[in-house]
């Protein structure tokens, strides 16, 4: 069968193709069948299931895939590579973003003018391929292209309802991003002009011969991406874009950008550290420890805006802040238990947070509530929702049985390893802060008294469709099973985690 | 002890760095300290530029000309390579910019003003 041998031999390209050419066509289907926009996203993602099992299947059996772009070989052309990182990323992206669009079929609905409804499944179709492409691409080039493709469309899903917060905060986005994207693209000169590589190995190979005569490049060039990546991953000091974005926009886009969009940036770091930069260049700059530096003040202090919100879905997004300050301090480790709890946070954060932020839109459609002080006694009316949404909290915190508790288990091991029992308490501390922002709505939820007798009416409460219920079963039923056996990601993880160190 | 003379000169070698990072902190301290939007997407684009001045004039050789090669002529040629990502480049940059001044259109529409701290000052008060 020749059609099955095409795909055989370029499912990871037509990964990515099917993405961009679905989300093209959906401004088409938008002016001719408006009512199949919806459904034609959701087969995408199922192609896109189709092409990812064969990946992994060949990666299983083969181990890593390296895909010419246009029958180019590597120097010269683009290459993509699946290796177990980035199918761990892939696997990861699909899932989520599938529940998180399955959701948005209705939510979407309700939040947007129909006008834009078809246009904002291009941007998000858009968006994940471009994930996906950060995901396999070995090329320095190639890698600012799907950037700023990337960049634009979640600008793009932000700024959709275009009221004032969502255009204030997209155009907020949109000039950290072009900061965070400059950065990049000049490291990327200050390598090309020494190595003479775009391709991600044949660069290694040559900065690696050239290391001693042009250390400041290489240095300047360490730099820029970190300030690059950091920026677009919204770690603390440069995290300014992230409360505004996803507390204004639509809540799928609020779920893909916190659960998704951060933490592709750290894997691509994470890549690029290990893979690209000499290792002999680590001990003339500290970069591990400036790592680990920001990763504590992110997660403490990501913790500490957390708990004065008012507003919850603005909670949730500083809660990321500081859980992506864990997937930083997995890196920073830089040993294998360390590495292993931060890609397992990625997954598990990506998860849980995607979880809580469709089960707070959940609420803002039936009931139309943002306050997080008018949730009193709203678990009972609310039952799947608040039931997802207590999974989701107990997993912030790390209690055992949810999947968070494994990843912070893996990170305070890694700590110990590495002998810096300073970010151990870190951990620790962040997991109470954790506590004291996230218990205390759902303690209010289910036993808060609602003030009914004020003679004010009672919350009205729409009834939850069931494509929103499913997603928000299903993430929660994820967290249960990966939090009590996490063995079937972590054969993943391991892999990839042997590769890398 | 520097000589300076030959500081000068190895300076005006590669101007066209010196001039491209001089540019990119013009765009840099435009974007980061101007409350007028507008003059944040100029210091965007001033930016864009001068990462782009910066990696073509990477693929430049001295008395170089432009690939094309003719039989039987022996002479230096640039590298285009760096030319023709750059190439993508300004198109993405020319996608940013007209994104982001739809979404200055946009915020005027709403806040009927372009200053950064004003658009603070109403966001502030009215909440």
């Amino acid at each position: 069968m020749t059609f099955i041998n095409v795909i055989h031999a370029h499912s990871t390209v037509l990964l990515i193709v099917s993405f961009l050419l679905f989300s093209f066509l959906m401004p088409i289907l938008e002016r001719w069948k408006n009512s199949w926009c919806a459904t034609m996203a959701v087969a995408a993602h199922v192609l896109a299931f189709v092409f990812i099992g064969n990946l992994s299947w060949r990666v299983f059996t083969e181990g890593t895939i390296h895909y010419e772009l246009g029958g180019w070989s590597p120097p010269w052309g683009i290459e993509f590579v699946v290796d177990y990182l980035a199918l761990f990323m892939l696997i990861t992206i699909s899932t989520v973003s599938f529940l998180i669009l399955i959701f948005g079929t209705v939510d979407l609905t309700h939040e947007l003018k129909p006008k834009v409804l078809g246009l904002y499944y291009t941007l998000y179709l858009l968006l994940v391929g471009a994930m996906m492409g950060l995901a396999v691409t070995n090329d320095f080039f190639n890698m600012f292209v799907f950037m700023e493709i990337a960049a634009i469309s979640a600008c793009g899903i932000i700024s959709v309802k275009s009221d004032r917060e969502c255009v204030e905060a997209s155009f907020k986005y949109l000039m950290l991003s072009a900061v965070g994207t400059g950065c990049v693209l000049l490291s990327v000169a200050l390598l090309y002009m020494i190595g003479g590589h775009l391709n991600f190995a044949f660069a290694a190979a040559a900065i690696q011969d050239v290391a001693h005569i042009y250390p400041n490049n290489i240095l300047v060039a360490l730099a820029l991406f970190s300030v690059g990546f950091i920026v677009k991953a919204a770690l603390f000091p440069l995290h300014v874009w992230l409360p505004d974005a996803p507390s204004s926009a639509p809540s799928p886009s609020s779920a893909i950008l916190s659960g998704l969009v951060i933490k592709i940036y750290t894997v691509v770091y994470l890549k690029l550290l290990y893979k690209v930069f000499p290792i002999e260049l680590f001990d003339l700059l500290p970069v591990f420890d400036m790592i680990l530096i920001l990763s504590a003040l992110s997660i403490f202090f990501g913790s500490i805006f957390a708990i004065v919100q008012e507003d919850i879905k603005r909670m949730l997004a500083f809660s990321s802040i500081a859980q992506i300050g864990y997937v930083f301090l997995g890196i920073g480790l830089a040993n294998s238990t360390g590495l292993t709890g931060g890609l397992l946070h990625i997954f598990n954060h990506a998860m849980m947070k995607s979880m809580l932020f469709l089960s707070a839109g959940a609420i803002i459609y039936c009931t139309g509530i943002r306050k997080i002080d008018d949730l009193k006694g709203i678990g009972l009316k609310m039952p799947v929702v608040m039931g997802a949404f207590t999974i989701g909290a107990m997993a912030m915190v790390g209690i055992p049985t949810t999947n968070g508790f494994i990843s912070k288990l893996y990170l305070a091991l890694g700590t110990l390893d590495a002998n810096k029992h300073f970010y151990l308490a870190i951990i620790l501390i962040s997991s109470f802060l954790n506590c004291l922002y996230y218990f205390p709505i759902v303690i209010n939820a289910f036993f808060g008294e609602s003030e009914e007798e004020d003679g004010e009416e009672e919350i009205q409460v729409k009834k939850l469709p069931l494509r929103m219920s499913v997603p928000l079963i299903i993430l929660g039923a994820g967290c249960m099973i990966f939090g009590i056996f996490p063995k079937y990601i972590l054969v993943i993880i391991e892999r990839a985690v042997e590769m890398i160190l | 002890m520097i000589d300076f003379a030959d500081v000068a000169m190895r300076l005006f070698e590669n101007m066209y760095y010196l001039v491209s990072v001089i540019l990119f902190v013009i765009g840099f301290h435009t974007m980061l300290t101007h409350s007028n939007l507008i003059k944040k997407v100029i210091g965007m684009n001033i930016m864009d530029t001068a990462i782009f001045l910066f990696f073509v004039s990477t693929g430049y050789v001295q008395g170089g000309v432009a690939p094309i090669i003719e039989p039987g002529v022996e002479q230096a040629y640039i590298n285009p390579l760096p030319t023709a990502l750059i190439l993508t480049g300004i198109v993405v940059a020319v996608s940013v910019t007209a994104f982001a001044l739809s979404l200055v259109v946009k915020i005027y529409e709403h806040y009927g003003t372009l200053d950064a701290e004003e658009i603070m000052r109403i966001r502030s008060t009215e909440s």
